[in-house]
C-alpha cells in the first residue's frame, strides 16, 4: 500500500549543518510528509557508517523509500542507490535531494537555507512516492571494435586491442594508414625519424590476424548502442582489386598522367593518376583518382562508362596479372555492414591551410610554407629528398622565419585555442634547418614558449643555445614580395623595436584544426563536439577517452591538438576502455528508458499512433508495433520503445500529446508529484 | 507599498540533467551566492519538459518559470535542446497572447562550466518577477480551486487519485 | 457542380472503388447542410454543394462508427483537404485508403465564413478527382492572413489576460471542441489522464486555462484552421484566434504551414539548427 519513506538529512560535516538547521528539517519531514515514517540526520551519509545506518534503518524501519537530503545527486546518488541495493531494496527507490549544492553553499540566511531544505525534501519525497522498481537492462556485448581513422592512434589502438585478442575493424578513408604522422620527417624530441618508427607499426596492422583494414573506405552509417553497434561502411571503388593486385608498381611507372599534386607531399611533389600516397604505404596497393585519370575523365566528357572508354588503359594493359587483371575500371563502391561492440575515433586533424591570413600572402607566395609542408622538405623521402629548397626556385634559403601561432590563440581566425605542437616542432625545424643548412639562419617569432613535457623544454633550449635560432617575442604584421626576397614586418616586443627581415623563406606554424568533415562524423556517431569542432570527452579530467555516446571512445588530435606521445598514451587508454567493455558478455544499463502503455482490449494503448515520437527519438528507439486481432488483422499500429537504443532523454513523452508514452524514472506521475509539491515557505 | 516589499517570488526552474543543473552545482561548489527564491526540478534533458509542466507550476503558484539546458549543439542526447526550443517558440507567444509577461517564463542555456551564468540568471529572472509582482491573475484563478497556494501543500494521493495499481 | 458531384459519387460507388461517400446533404432549412453518409449508388441525390456547406467532414475519418463503413470517398473543400494531408503525415489514414473528392469553393457561410476571407486554397491541393473549375491557388501574403490577430496583440497585456480570462471562464469543459476536431484523433484525450491528473476536469477557471491553452498547443503546426472548434463551441469561445495565433508563430519561426506541402517535414517533430532564440537568454 502506501510507502514507508526515510529521510536521511546529511550534515556533510559542516558544509550543510552551518547554513542549514538539519534536525528541523529532519523533524519537519516526519512531522508534516505524508509518508515519511522515519527521519533522522548523520554527520556524513556517504561515509561507511553513514551507508551503514541507511542500510539498517531501511531494514529495522521496513522503508521502502529513501531520500537522502545531502550534496548533488551527481555525487552520491550512485553510493546511496548500492548501498540500498545491499538490504534488497530496488535502487530507484532511492533519490537524492540536493540541499548542499543548491542550498546550504548558495544562500548564507540559515533561516533561508532551512526553510529551502524543508521544501528541497518535501518535492524529493513526494517523488520518492510515486517511484518505482526498476531493473537494470541486460544486452549482450559483441566483442569486435571498430578503429574509424588509421592514423597513429588509430595504428595503436588497433593493435592494443587486436593484442588483446579481440578482432578489431580499422577504417580509414585515405588509401593508405599513416596519417599525418607518415609526413613527419623527424621527431621531437628525441629526432628520430618518424616513418621509421611507424612503418614497423603499419606493417603490424597490415599482418595482425585480428585486424581486418578497410582503407579508401569511410563509415556511412551508424545505429544501435554500447556493446551492439550496427555499422555501414562504404567501401570506395578504388578501380583496383586489392585481392588479385600485388602491389607491382608497374601500373603507376606507365601512367602517362604524372603531373598530379600530390596530397602526401603538401603539393610539393607530384604524383601520377594510379597511385600510391608514398612508397611504405599499407596497403602498398595502388587506387585511381578518378578525377584526373585520362579515362575517367575520357569516360565523363563523352557520358559513358568508364570500362567502356578506349583512352589511355595503359595501367590495365601492363598489369601482370592474369587471367583477370587487378585494375577494373567498372568496380563499384561497396557497402559492408559489421557489428561491433565499441568504436574508437581516431581521426586527426588537418592543419589550418595557409591561405587564410590576408598579411601573410594569401598562399600566392610560393615560399611561405606551413610547417607540414616544412616537414616533407626535410623529410629525406620527400621531393627535395630532404634537401630545405625554396619551392619557388629550389634555392637554398640563407635567412629562414618561422612564425609560431598562426591561427592559433587568435580567436580573430577562429581558434581561440593553442595548438600545442608547434612551439615544439618549429624548435625542431630550426634545428632540422641548421642541420641542413649550415650557413643559414632562422628567426622564430613567437608570442610564447609553451613546451611542457619531458625534455622539451631541454629541446627547445638547444634550437636557440646550440643551434643559434634567433627567437623575437612578438608577432609579424605583414610580408610582402621585394624581387627575389620576402620582407618580413615584424614586432620584437621585448626590446619594443620594430623589426625588418629580407627572408628567402618563410614558414608558418599553422594551427591545427578540427577535420572539416568532424560534424558529419560527430553526427553519424551522435557524439558531441566543441565550438572547434573537436570531439568533446565526457569529462575533462575524469572521462577524457569517453565520448558523450556509451561505447564510443575517442583517440588522438581528433579530440583536441595533440603531439604524438600524448595521441599513442589516449589510443592506449580508450583501447584499455574497450577491451573492459568487451571483456564482459552482458553490459548493465540504467533502466530509465520510455515505455509506450499497454492496456486491456479493447483499447489496447492509448497509443494512436501518430509517431511523432518516432520523429524526434535521436536514438531511432521507436519502432512500430501492429496490434492484431486473432484472425491477424491489425487493429491498430502503435508504438513501441526498444530499450536497447533507448538513451532515456524523454524527448518521446515530452511530445507525445496524450502522454501514451513515459520516461522510467521520471514518470508522469513522478514529475506531478515534484512540481505540486512546490509550495514554498 | 508594503506589499511589495515583503513579496517574495516564488521561482519554478525546470533544468536538464547535464548542462544548467550541473552549472547550478558548480555554482554551489564555487560557493556563489544568488537569491532563494528557486526551486530546481531535474529532468534528463530540456526536449523531456512538457509546456504541460510549466503550467502545471503556474497553476500551483510560481510567479516565475526558468527552462535551461545546454548551449544548442552541446545536446547530451544530441537533439533535445533543439526540439526544445522549437516548443518555446510557439508556446512562449500562446502564453504571451493570453496575457502572461514575457518575464515570468524565460529560457537560458547554461552549460556546465556556467556556473557564473546560472547565477546571473536566476538572479535576473527573480529580480524581474520581483518587478511584476505576484502572479495575481493567476492566483485568483487557482483560488477557486480546491488546492490553491496557501491552503498547504497537497499531498499526491489526494490529487491524482486511487494510489493502488 | 452538384451533378458531376452526384456523377462521380455513383460511379465510385459502382465501381466498388469506394463503400461510402461522406458528403454533404441538404439539411432541415436551406441555409443548413447536413454530413450524408452514402453507401448506395441510387442514393447519390442526397449529395449536395453549397454555400452552407461550412464544416470539416474530415472529422468522421477519426470516428469509429463511419470507419466501419469501409473506404470513404470524402469531400473536401480546399481547406478540408489541407487536413488530410496533415493525417496522412501522421499516419492516421493512408492515401491509398482514401478517395478525396475535392470541389472548388469560392467561400461558404453566409456571411462568409472567416476563414474564407484569407483563403489561398479555392482549389484544394490534394485531389483524385476535382469537382468544379481548376482556379490559380494566389497565396496571399503572410499579413493579409493572419491579419485577424492584430487587433488582439495589440491590446496590452492586462487586457489580454482579462480578454481570455472573460472567455476562458464561460468554458463548460464540454470537449465539443476537441470532438469535432479532426486532428484531435487522440484515443485518451490528455484531459482523460487522471494518474496523473494533469488538467482539471470541472469547470472552474484554472482548469480552463490549462485546458485552452493545452487544447491550442497540441494544435501547434497542426491546426489547419478550420474554425469548426469555434463553430461547436456552445458558448463562443473564440478558439480560433488561439489557434491562429500559433500558426502565425509556426509559419513565421518555421517557414510551416501545416497541410500545405506533402513533403514538408510536421513543424513539431523536427528542427532547423537555425531556429529562433531571440528570446533564450
Ligand atoms: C607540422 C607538424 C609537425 C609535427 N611534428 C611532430 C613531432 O615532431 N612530434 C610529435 O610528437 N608530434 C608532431 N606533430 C603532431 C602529430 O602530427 C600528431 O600528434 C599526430 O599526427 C596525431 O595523430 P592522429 O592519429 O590523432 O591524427 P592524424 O595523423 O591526423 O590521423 C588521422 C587519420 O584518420 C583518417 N581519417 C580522418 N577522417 C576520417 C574518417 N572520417 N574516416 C576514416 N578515416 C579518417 C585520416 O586520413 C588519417 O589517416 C606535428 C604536427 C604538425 C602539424
Ligand atoms: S507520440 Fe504518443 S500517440 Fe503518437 S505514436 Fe508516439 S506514443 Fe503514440
Ligand atoms: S526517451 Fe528519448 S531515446 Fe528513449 S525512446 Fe524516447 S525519445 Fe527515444
Ligand atoms: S483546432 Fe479547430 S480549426 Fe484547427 S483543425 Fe481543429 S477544429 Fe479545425
Ligand atoms: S486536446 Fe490534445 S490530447 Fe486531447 S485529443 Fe486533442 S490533441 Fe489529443
Ligand atoms: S467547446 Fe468550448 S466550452 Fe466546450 S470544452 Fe471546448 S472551449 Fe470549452
Amino acid at each position: 500500500m502506501g510507502k514507508k519513506v526515510g529521510v536521511f538529512v546529511c550534515h556533510c560535516g559542516t558544509n550543510i549543518s552551518a547554513t542549514v538547521d538539519v534536525e528541523k528539517v529532519a523533524e519537519e519531514a516526519k512531522k508534516k510528509y505524508p509518508g515519511v515514517s522515519y527521519a533522522t540526520t548523520y554527520k556524513y551519509m556517504c561515509s561507511d557508517p553513514g551507508q551503514k545506518l541507511l542500510r539498517d534503518k531501511i531494514k529495522e524501519e521496513g522503508l521502502t523509500g529513501v531520500v537522502v537530503a545531502a550534496c548533488s545527486p551527481k555525487m552520491h546518488e550512485r553510493t546511496f542507490r548500492n548501498a540500498a541495493v545491499k538490504t534488497g531494496l530496488n535502487p530507484y527507490q532511492v533519490e537524492v535531494s540536493n540541499i548542499r549544492e543548491q542550498c546550504s553553499w548558495v544562500h548564507q540566511d540559515k533561516a533561508v537555507g532551512t526553510e529551502k531544505s524543508i521544501d528541497l525534501v518535501r518535492m524529493m519525497t513526494e517523488k520518492t512516492r510515486k517511484d518505482t522498481s526498476l531493473d537494470a537492462i541486460k544486452v549482450p556485448v559483441t566483442k569486435r571494435a571498430l578503429v574509424i581513422g588509421g592514423g597513429i592512434a588509430g595504428i595503436q589502438a588497433a593493435l592494443d586491442i587486436a593484442d588483446g585478442g579481440n578482432e578489431v575493424i580499422l577504417v580509414e578513408k585515405d588509401a593508405s594508414i599513416g596519417g599525418h604522422m607518415a609526413q613527419l620527417s623527424e621527431t621531437f624530441p628525441t629526432l628520430d625519424c618518424s616513418q621509421c618508427i611507424l612503418t614497423p607499426r603499419m606493417v603490424e596492422v597490415a599482418q595482425h590476424e585480428n585486424i581486418k583494414l578497410y582503407t579508401w573506405s569511410q563509415v556511412e552509417s551508424v545505429g544501435g548502442y554500447i556493446g551492439n553497434f550496427d555499422v555501414k561502411i562504404r567501401k570506395k571503388a578504388r578501380a583496383v582489386d586489392l585481392d588479385l593486385c600485388t602491389g607491382c608498381s608497374s601500373c603507376w611507372q606507365v601512367c602517362p598522367s604524372k603531373k598530379i599534386k600530390s596530397e602526401f607531399d603538401t603539393e610539393l611533389g607530384n604524383r601520377t593518376a594510379i597511385y600510391i600516397p608514398f612508397p611504405q604505404a599499407i596497403p602498398s596497393k595502388p587506387v585511381i583518382d578518378k578525377e584526373h585519370c585520362l579515362l575517367y575523365r575520357d569516360a565523363r566528357k563523352k557520358n559513358i562508362p568508364p570500362e567502356d572508354s578506349k583512352v589511355c588503359r595503359k595501367c590495365y594493359d601492363v598489369c601482370p596479372i592474369a587471367p583477370v587483371k587487378a585494375i577494373d575500371y567498372a568496380q563499384e563502391d561497396e557497402i559492408v555492414e559489421v557489428k561491433v561492440g565499441a568504436i574508437v575515433v581516431a581521426t586527426g586533424y588537418k592543419e589550418l591551410p595557409n591561405n587564410v591570413y590576408g598579411e601573410y600572402g594569401k598562399g600566392k607566395y610560393q615560399d611561405v610554407i606551413t610547417g607540414l609542408q616544412f616537414e616533407r622538405l626535410a623529410s629525406a623521402s620527400g621531393p627535395t629528398e630532404g634537401e630545405i629548397r625554396r619551392p619557388s626556385d629550389g634555392k637554398e634559403p640563407e635567412i629562414i622565419v618561422f612564425i609560431q601561432c598562426v591561427g592559433s590563440r587568435d580567436p580573430a581566425k577562429g581558434c581561440s585555442y593553442c595548438s600545442k605542437t608547434c612551439c615544439m616542432y618549429t624548435a625542431k625545424h630550426a634545428m632540422l634547418y641548421k642541420h641542413k643548412v649550415h650557413h643559414g639562419h632562422a628567426f622564430v617569432f613567437y608570442i610564447d614558449i609553451r613546451c611542457a613535457g619531458k625534455n622539451y623544454e631541454e629541446f627547445s633550449l638547444r634550437a636557440i643555445e646550440e643551434e643559434g635560432a634567433t627567437y623575437l617575442r612578438g608577432r609579424v604584421s605583414r610580408i610582402y614580395k621585394k624581387g627575389e626576397k620576402l620582407i618580413v614586418l615584424g614586432a620584437d616586443t621585448l626590446t619594443g623595436s620594430q623589426v625588418e627581415i629580407e627572408a628567402d623563406m618563410v614558414v608558418l606554424a599553422s594551427a591545427m584544426k578540427a577535420q572539416d568533415d568532424a560534424e558529419v562524423v560527430a553526427r553519424t556517431l551522435s557524439i558531441q563536439y566543441d565550438k572547434d569542432r573537436f570531439f568533446s570527452e565526457l569529462h575533462p579530467k575524469l572521462r577524457p577517452v569517453e565520448s558523450s555516446n556509451a561505447g564510443i571512445f575517442l583517440a588522438g588530435a581528433c579530440q583536441g591538438p595533440k603531439d604524438i606521445p600524448e595521441t599513442v598514451a589516449q589510443a592506449s587508454g580508450a583501447a584499455a576502455k574497450v577491451m573492459a567493455l568487451l571483456s564482459s558478455d552482458e553490459l548493465e544499463r540504467e533502466p530509465v528508458v520510455a515505455k509506450v502503455d499497454r492496456l486491456p482490449p479493447p483499447v489496447f494503448s492509448t497509443c494512436i499512433g501518430c509517431f511523432y515520437c518516432q520523429r524526434v527519438c535521436p536514438y531511432g528507439a521507436i519502432e512500430q508495433e501492429d496490434i492484431k486481432a486473432r484472425d491477424g488483422s491489425v487493429i491498430k499500429t502503435v508504438a513501441r520503445v526498444n530499450e536497447g537504443l533507448c538513451q532515456g532523454c524523454g524527448l518521446c513523452a515530452a511530445t507525445c500529446r496524450s502522454k501514451s508514452v513515459e520516461l522510467a524514472g521520471f514518470s508522469d506521475e513522478q514529475v506531478y508529484a515534484e512540481i505540486n509539491s512546490v509550495e514554498f515557505n | 507599498m508594503s506589499n511589495e516589499t515583503t513579496f517574495e517570488p516564488r521561482i519554478v526552474a525546470f533544468l536538464c540533467n547535464w548542462c544548467t543543473y550541473a552549472g547550478a552545482d558548480l555554482a554551489g561548489t564555487g560557493r556563489k551566492q544568488y537569491q532563494a527564491n528557486v526551486r530546481i526540478i531535474k529532468l534528463p534533458c530540456t526536449g523531456g519538459i512538457d509546456p504541460l509542466f510549466l503550467i502545471k507550476a503556474f497553476e500551483r503558484g510560481a510567479d516565475g518559470i526558468l527552462v535551461s539546458g545546454c548551449h544548442p549543439g552541446d545536446c547530451h542526447y544530441n537533439s533535445g535542446n533543439y526540439h526544445a526550443r522549437r516548443r518555446w517558440n510557439v508556446f512562449k507567444p500562446l502564453l504571451e497572447f493570453c496575457g502572461i509577461n514575457p518575464d515570468r517564463i524565460q529560457f537560458s542555456w547554461i552549460s556546465a562550466a556556467e556556473g557564473g551564468k546560472w547565477v546571473e540568471t536566476i538572479n535576473s529572472v527573480i529580480d524581474a518577477v520581483r518587478v511584476l509582482g505576484p502572479f495575481e491573475g493567476y492566483q485568483k484563478i487557482n483560488a477557486i480551486g480546491p488546492e490553491g497556494p496557501g491552503e498547504g501543500f497537497a499531498p499526491s494521493s489526494d490529487t491524482t487519485g486511487c494510489e493502488c495499481k | 457542380m452538384i451533378e458531376a458531384l452526384r456523377k462521380k459519387a455513383e460511379e465510385l460507388l459502382k465501381n466498388k472503388t469506394v463503400s461510402v461517400v461522406f458528403g454533404y446533404g441538404e439539411g432541415s432549412t436551406p441555409e443548413r447542410t447536413r454530413p450524408v453518409f452514402i453507401t448506395k449508388p441510387e442514393e447519390v441525390n442526397k449529395l449536395t454543394w453549397n454555400k452552407y456547406c461550412v464544416y470539416n467532414l474530415t472529422t468522421y475519418l477519426k470516428r469509429q462508427e463511419t470507419r466501419k463503413l469501409g473506404k470513404p470517398a470524402i469531400v473536401v473543400k480546399g481547406c478540408d483537404a489541407r487536413t488530410l494531408i496533415v493525417l496522412m503525415k501522421e499516419s492516421q489514414i493512408k492515401r491509398e485508403d482514401v478517395y478525396i473528392l475535392g470541389v472548388s469553393c469560392d467561400g461558404v457561410g453566409d456571411p462568409l465564413a472567416e476563414k474564407c476571407k484569407a483563403c489561398d486554397v479555392h482549389t484544394p491541393r490534394i485531389y483524385d478527382d476535382l469537382i468544379g473549375e481548376k482556379g490559380e491557388n494566389k497565396e496571399l501574403p503572410f499579413d493579409e492572413r493572419y491579419a485577424e490577430l492584430d487587433e488582439y496583440e495589440n491590446l496590452s497585456e492586462k487586457e489580454k489576460w482579462e480578454f481570455w480570462q472573460k472567455q476562458f471562464e464561460k468554458c463548460i469543459k464540454c470537449y465539443a471542441c476537441s470532438n469535432i476536431c479532426p486532428l484531435c484523433f487522440c484515443d485518451r484525450c490528455i484531459v482523460e489522464k487522471n494518474q496523473p491528473q494533469w488538467i482539471d476536469p470541472s469547470a472552474h477557471a484554472r482548469g480552463n486555462l490549462s485546458w485552452n491553452v493545452t487544447r491550442a498547443y497540441h494544435l501547434a503546426g497542426r491546426c489547419i484552421n478550420c474554425e469548426e472548434c469555434q463553430r461547436v463551441c456552445p458558448v463562443d469561445i473564440p478558439l480560433n484566434l488561439l489557434n491562429k495565433k500559433l500558426a502565425k508563430e509556426a509559419e513565421k519561426n518555421f517557414n510551416y504551414r501545416p497541410g500545405y506541402n506533402i513533403d514538408d517535414e510536421l513543424a513539431m517533430s523536427t528542427y532547423n539548427e537555425k531556429d529562433n532564440q531571440d528570446f533564450v537568454r
